[in-house]
């Protein structure tokens, strides 16, 4: 889709949040997941695998990825579960 | 053809597009990585090299991956500093 994954831009991989794809990075590798963020600085691709009680993340940092395909589309289910993955289960009081 | 001051108002706009992107990647690329801090991970590397350490930190650009007990071929390094740049991935459980 693209041949140049690192230039590529936020707005481009924007494009690709929450969405099912498949990176293909190194010489011969591919890696299917839920597209959590792409790191504006490293381009580095952040996927979700979800298990029954667990999830795999894997990172594929920017200068190995070649090439990233959609495969499926979020329902909003999917959506708020990615959203909120990482986020802390409470709010921090910073009062004094 | 488009006036200068419309093309300046458009350039803003999407450059305001781009900074909001940049920054709900960046924080959720952060999050991960706060998520990753005293997990086992599993490295990916050139020429099929695979170890294994606990995961620490990154610097802000990503240049450098520091760990702890990083499993190599020939010991356990107790800790140590992976370059970003010998890396094609990594993984962890959550």
């Amino acid at each position: 889709m693209q041949c140049n994954w690192l230039l590529s831009g936020p707005l481009h991989w924007f494009r690709f949040v929450d969405k099912q794809v498949r990176v293909k990075a190194g010489k011969d590798e591919e890696h299917l997941g839920w597209l959590l963020t792409v790191d504006p600085v490293s381009a580095s691709v952040v996927l979700l695998n979800f298990r029954e009680d667990a999830a795999l993340v894997h990172v594929v940092v920017g200068h190995s990825v070649k090439n990233v395909e959609v495969l499926q589309e979020p329902d909003p289910e999917m959506t708020e579960r990615l959203r909120s993955f990482f986020l802390p289960l409470t709010t921090p009081i910073l009062d004094p | 053809s488009i006036s200068s001051s419309a093309a300046s108002e458009s350039d803003a706009e999407e450059l305001q597009k781009e900074q909001h992107a940049r920054s709900v990647l960046r924080e959720r690329f952060l999050r991960c990585l706060l998520a990753a801090t005293n997990k086992k991970v599993r490295f990916h590397m050139h020429e099929n090299v695979n170890v294994e350490a606990t995961f620490r930190t990154s610097d802000i650009d990503v240049l450098n991956f520091q760990v702890s007990d990083l499993h190599t071929p020939i010991g356990v390094q107790k800790e140590a500093l992976i370059r970003c740049q010998d890396v094609i991935s990594f993984t962890f459980d959550m």
